[in-house]
């Protein structure tokens, strides 16, 4: 039981590791999400179908399926362009293949809830904008942006804390994040159980605190005041 | 892509499959038999029983569920007093281990849906229960629960959907489950893409096959939610 | 025809009924009784109390003080963490299953077709075999104007199918005494009359009615007694000709200059 504390400062620093791909893999999930998102409401039929596809597939394949298909196909597939090119061999980090399998995914899940929001701003609000004469981009800017901010955040929140948990399979290919790090001390101390118990206090840890400080933003910005 | 391969291990492939289905339907049944006495204990906010199932809910679907795969496949061996003790017998196989993780955590996430649905029963159907005199036991099985149960069932759709993506875990220790009949196949011929395109296909159709049972199964079971077709 | 003087049994009743919210106490003791034949019409401006009246009668909500009698049995009621509950939950079940309540909000289980809500007292309260439940259900609905929408669920009927339906449940427990809350509230004015159609019909059979209700024309018609009810008291009682055509109190006298007769 004492050999965790020796492990702890580790573990911490995984801990981070967890976090920078949580936060990292959210950052490209929202642009996938806005552009996803935003094809589907302007692209007309192509973007819809494109949309369609990209949020079928990112939804329909389990995360662990994905991400090694990402991990072994994806770097096979890098290398045999780069080999056309005349260029070397490189390889894929973990860490890499985490933040854009964990992306793709929820990016799918933020078109989505992008989408939904944009959708549940009242049209009478648009028509109250252009009828005073405000030009389209102001429009988006001012109307229907500030409110859509606020109708996607819970849908948000919910990406995030799911988001969060899904980093744990990353670990599989080798990211020394706590899960991984917790896996290896367990096994060389013999003690997995202890390690593993760790790592989910610093998991309710995490998803307590982050739900917590979102919910109260969430409560702040209620739409409709 | 080496078409052949995957052709030639196609037993290996249905095999997965049903390994797949078996962790699965057993999860989310067992996960059921744990969801209905907590959502329904959860509902009446009895002390100390209630911080305990919440703590339940909360840890399970507060953690990612290949930690908990590892903790009770992994974890438990670490005790002396388990592994001299007849649980050895159980938690020695994969599946067991990867059953007991999964029922848990499916359990946790079923629980609060239920609850939700539970609490979502309106208020003048139970006062219309208590004025013809049901007893609190009848009124649970034969309003409460009914109405929830179709209330429920797009989220539990979408559960059951998690639950077979999330079963993937199982394949990390050990099991042959579609992914893991995927990575074998990768893993016997040096393949970058065909086992796990196969496998990524297959939960792909699993996917679809389960929304589409879920959508047949709402339009039965919630017809008291579509306006009538003659009037 | 129907007087004031007992036509038969007593079915009902209710002494010095009090109840109060916090400090805001909203009956202050009313008295009650109804017999076998009579249709009473509960009248008063909306915090009257008269709804929550009708709710203590059968315990949906419960009272601080008072007895309750349904066909001479005593309600047993003890005071219990702060409120007054019945001390046989199982006395409670028997004298409410005498009782049929009709809600202003239909109240129809939504999970269950027509059928199944009209069925599922008889079967499951009272043990009534199926097929006995059904012939039952099958008489109601002709009563009620419903008979050929016995599959339907109650969210594909109108206000006024669902609130017969809701009648015609209640019925099925062949209850001793109905009690209606505001049964036409909730329904579109179209809907109305349809639903009061079949009040009506009960009534004129000589089933023992208590109507809390704001139509004041089908109270003066169909009731045998009126009751008026002001700040939780019964501020006027009698046949509804007295009532109506001349009120003694000047409270009422004002309450009927504020609502409309036709």
């Amino acid at each position: 039981m004492d050999k965790i504390v020796g492990y702890l400062p580790i573990l911490i620093g995984g801990m981070g590791v967890t976090i920078a791909v949580a936060i990292l893999s959210m950052a490209l999930a929202l642009t996938l999400g806005a552009g996803f998102a935003t094809l589907y409401l302007r692209g007309g039929r192509l973007g819809r179908a494109v949309t369609t596809s990209y949020t079928t597939i990112a939804r329909g394949i389990p995360d662990l399926v994905l991400m090694l298909l990402f991990f072994f196909g994806g770097e096979r597939a890098i290398n045999s362009v780069l080999a056309l090119m005349g260029y070397e061999r490189i390889s894929l980090s973990p860490f890499f293949i985490g933040v854009v399998t964990l992306g793709f995914i929820f990016g799918a899940f933020l078109a989505e809830t992008f989408r939904g929001a944009y959708l549940s701003v009242p049209h009478g609000q648009i028509e109250a904008a252009q009828a005073i004469g405000l030009a389209p981009r102001r429009i988006l800017g001012r109307i229907i942006f500030p409110q859509m901010l606020r109708l996607a955040l819970p849908g948000f929140t919910n990406t995030w804390l799911v988001m969060l948990k899904s980093t744990a399979i990353i670990s599989i290919v080798g990211l020394q994040d706590m899960v991984g790090l917790a896996d290896k001390a367990g096994k060389a101390t013999r003690e997995p159980f202890v390690f593993m118990l760790a790592v989910i206090l610093f998991f309710l840890a995490l998803t307590a605190v982050s739900g917590n400080l979102l919910h109260r933003l969430e409560r702040r910005y209620r739409p409709g005041f | 892509m080496r078409f052949d391969l995957i052709f030639k291990h196609a037993d290996m492939f249905i095999d997965g499959i049903v390994m797949t289905l078996e962790l699965t339907v057993a999860s989310l049944a067992i996960g059921m038999l744990i969801a209905m006495p907590v959502a329904v204990l959860r509902t009446m906010r009895l002390p100390y029983i209630d911080a305990v199932l919440r703590g339940y809910v909360f840890v399970f679907r507060g953690t990612p569920m290949l930690v908990q795969t590892y903790l009770v496949y992994y974890g438990l061996s670490q005790f002396e007093f388990i592994r001299d003790s007849f649980l050895w017998a159980v938690l020695r196989s994969p599946f067991n281990c990867a059953l007991i993780a999964f029922s848990l955590n499916t359990g946790a996430y079923t629980a609060e849906i239920l609850r939700g649905a539970i609490e979502a029963t309106p208020k003048g159907e139970i006062e219309a229960a208590q004025a013809i005199g049901m007893s609190p036991l009848r009124m649970l099985r034969r309003i409460v629960i009914p109405g929830a149960f179709r209330r429920a069932l797009p989220q539990y759709g979408n559960e059951v959907i998690l639950m077979l993506h999330g079963s993937t875990v199982a394949s990390i220790i050990t099991i042959q489950d579609i992914l893991g009949a995927g990575r074998t196949l990768n893993g016997k011929y040096y393949l970058a893409y065909e086992g796990l395109v196969t496998a990524a296909v297959l939960y792909l159709a699993l996917t679809f096959l389960i929304a589409g049972a879920f959508g047949i199964a709402a339009r039965h079971l919630q017809a008291h939610l579509r306006p009538a077709s003659t009037r | 025809m129907q007087g004031l003087e007992p036509s038969g049994a007593l079915r009902l009743a209710v002494r010095d009924l009090h109840k109060s919210y916090g400090a805001l106490e909203v009956l202050r003791g009313i008295s009650l009784e109804a017999h076998q034949g009579d249709v009473i019409a509960l009248i008063g401006a909306s915090g009257s109390g008269k709804s929550t009246f009708l709710r203590c009668i059968n315990q949906l909500e419960d009272c601080s003080q008072g007895e309750i009698f349904v066909n001479g049995e005593h309600m047993d009621l003890v005071h219990r963490k702060g409120r007054r509950v019945a001390r046989d939950p199982r006395q409670l079940r028997r004298i409410r299953s005498k009782l049929g309540f009709v809600f202003q909000s239909f109240n129809l289980w939504s999970h269950m077709t027509v059928l199944e809500n009209l069925i599922e007292g008889p079967t499951q309260i009272h043990g009534m075999h199926r097929d006995e439940a059904v012939t039952l259900a099958q008489s109601l609905l002709e009563r009620v104007g419903m008979k050929g929408r016995e599959g339907a669920y109650p969210a594909q009927l109108s206000g006024g199918q669902q609130q017969r339906i809701a009648i015609a449940r209640a019925l099925a427990m062949q209850p001793e005494v109905m009690l209606f809350d505001e049964p036409t509230s909730a329904l579109d004015p179209e809907l109305v009359a349809e639903v009061l159609a079949v009040i009506r019909d009960l009534a004129t059979e000589g089933r023992t009615m208590l109507l809390v209700t704001h139509e004041m024309a089908f109270a003066r018609d169909v009731a045998s007694k009126v009751v008026f009810l002001h700040k939780g008291l019964v501020e006027e009682s009698g046949p509804p000709a007295e009532i109506f055509g001349a009120p003694k109190s000047e409270r009422l006298t004002q309450f009927l200059k504020h609502v409309r007769l036709n």
